[in-house]
């Protein structure tokens, strides 16, 4: 069963993709703020991270850094939430190494499907 | 207590046995101490019961958030493939056992619903609208919109607006002309969004200002929405109010909308040069040869500003009707005149470069240099 870990500091967010992705029949691990994600991402391995850009103490973009920057964990695909969809936002996010960039509001199912379709490129 | 029995048999006698015998200053202190000590004994439990008052509120809207975002949670998380109806019947009985009539579960109820609106798209979104409108949330908002204070109408406006509640079009209207500019704006974004009918008909009655940057929000939601059906916007062309005719220059020029050539070249006499530039500047992207004469019956009277885009949008026409005209504002006084008609020139299909060209060899070598810099392809006009 593939392991993703969410990171989101509103919780009703949270909860929603927690039960969507659970549907879909992942392992589900989260995180309600930027500290917290940052330490399960240290100590845990997952096969693939949603995270939010804007939370307290540490940042999505600063998580993404820090997976991509890590010899072993780069390979973990990562997934950027944003409220915001300013091009400098998703043009630094890219170029951080993000595989892809979802703008609330965003469509639940779309974003099941481009996960499945990220998790299924990292198995093969 | 041994210990403080003294002190209390001491305060005691001071108030009743030995007060009389003291002078009347003292006396007088006496009271206040009195008075002080009672007040923040009054105060402490005061403080006491609010504390435990807020914390069982907040316990109380902890357990019920849980148990609502727990409801949500699952309620979103439906495939667009699922039966919205069957849905509905589902999660409608659960949500209508909460007990909304206390207050702070019905506000937790229409926050997370908003919120939960806000964040999603498609599915989610549309089960929330169907159960706000059901469990009758939507009657809160209305309550909201005919408030007295200003503030709380908006909140109500927003409300109707993030969950689409068509119905409430008819009590929003009448806020879209109040003197109030935030309500002002807030009542006709959600208008549009409200009344898919008829969404603009708020520009039949607009009397007040629509300030800049409310011009630029409604820009905004009327260009990005595509459910919207878009009028012609040149039947508010001749509104009073010079802030609806900017507004639907905008949109003509955004829209493309050839139909309301004949309209836009009436402008050219208009009153406020903000407008008249408008005017000429769609004139100029539509490349609405019709409007040449006219722009060049204007010209002289114009200020510089305005005859500087007569010159650009005689350029983008470019019919080649005006080339002695443009050709002989080379002599103008001013840069910008020179520097326009020249890039108007250039802009001519296939003559314009020779014509410069041509200009070049008979021209002084102030004019010269301005050629040059137009003739130069890497600098933009």
């Amino acid at each position: 069963m593939s392991k993703i870990l969410i990171a989101e500091d509103e919780v009703l967010m949270l909860k929603a993709l927690e039960f969507k992705l659970k549907k879909d029949g992942y392992q589900i691990d989260v995180a309600a703020d930027g500290r917290q994600a940052m330490e399960k991402v240290k100590s845990n391995t997952y096969d693939l991270i949603l995270t939010d850009i804007m939370m307290p103490f540490v940042g999505g973009m600063e998580i993404l850094s820090y997976i991509k920057n890590d010899p072993v964990k780069k390979i973990t695909p990562v997934i950027l939430l944003s409220a915001v969809g300013l091009e400098n936002i998703v043009l630094e996010g890219f170029a951080l190494g993000a595989e892809d960039f979802v703008y609330k509001p965003f469509n639940l199912n779309e974003l099941s499907v481009r996960i499945k379709r990220y998790i299924k490129q990292n198995v093969f | 207590m041994s210990f403080f029995n003294p002190a209390f048999t001491y305060i005691r006698e001071i108030f009743t046995e030995r007060l009389p015998y003291f002078p009347a200053n003292i006396r007088a202190c006496l009271f206040i101490i009195l008075f002080c000590v009672v007040a923040i004994v009054e105060l402490y439990i005061y403080i006491a019961l609010r504390r435990i008052n807020q914390y069982k509120k907040k316990s109380q809207e902890k357990k019920w958030k849980a148990h609502i975002h727990n409801m949500l949670a699952n309620l979103v998380i439906y495939d667009e493939s699922d039966d919205t109806d069957e849905i509905i019947e589902h999660f409608f009985p659960r949500l209508q056992k909460l007990p909304l009539h206390i207050p702070i579960v019905k506000k937790i109820l229409i926050t997370e619903i908003l919120t939960y609106h806000k964040n999603f798209i498609g599915k989610p979104a549309e089960l929330l609208s169907l159960l706000y409108v059901k469990l009758h949330l939507d009657q809160r908002s209305r309550e909201k919109v005919k408030n007295k204070n200003w503030e709380v109408k908006i909140e109500g406006i927003r409300e109707a607006n993030e969950m689409e509640v068509g119905e409430m079009a008819d009590d929003i209207i009448k806020y879209t002309d109040d003197e109030n500019a935030l309500l002002r704006m807030e009542a006709q974004a959600a208008y549009i969004k409200l009344s898919p009918k008829d969404p603009f008909r708020f520009l039949d009655r607009a009397q007040e200002r629509i300030l800049d940057w409310h011009q630029l929000v409604l820009f905004e939601i009327i260009t990005k929405d595509k459910k919207l059906q878009i009028p012609s916007f040149s039947k508010w062309l001749r509104s009073s109010n010079d802030t609806v005719v900017m507004l639907c220059l905008k949109l003509i020029d955004h829209f493309m909308q050839f139909d309301a050539a004949e309209e836009v070249e009436r402008l050219l006499k208009h009153h406020n040069t903000k407008i008249v530039k408008k005017a000429i500047e769609i004139i100029g992207k539509l490349e609405l040869e019709s409007a040449e004469k006219h722009m060049f019956e204007v010209y002289f009277d114009q200020p510089l500003e305005i005859k500087t885009e007569i010159l650009n949008a005689i350029g983008r026409i470019s019919s080649g009707r005006y080339s002695d005209f443009l050709s002989s504002r080379i002599y103008s006084d001013n840069y910008k005149i020179k520097r326009e008609a020249l890039y108007a020139i250039k802009r001519s299909a296939d003559l314009g470069e020779a014509k410069l060209r041509e200009i070049y060899r008979q021209t002084s070598l102030e004019n010269q240099a301005i050629i040059n810099h137009v003739l130069d392809s890497r600098i933009k006009s």
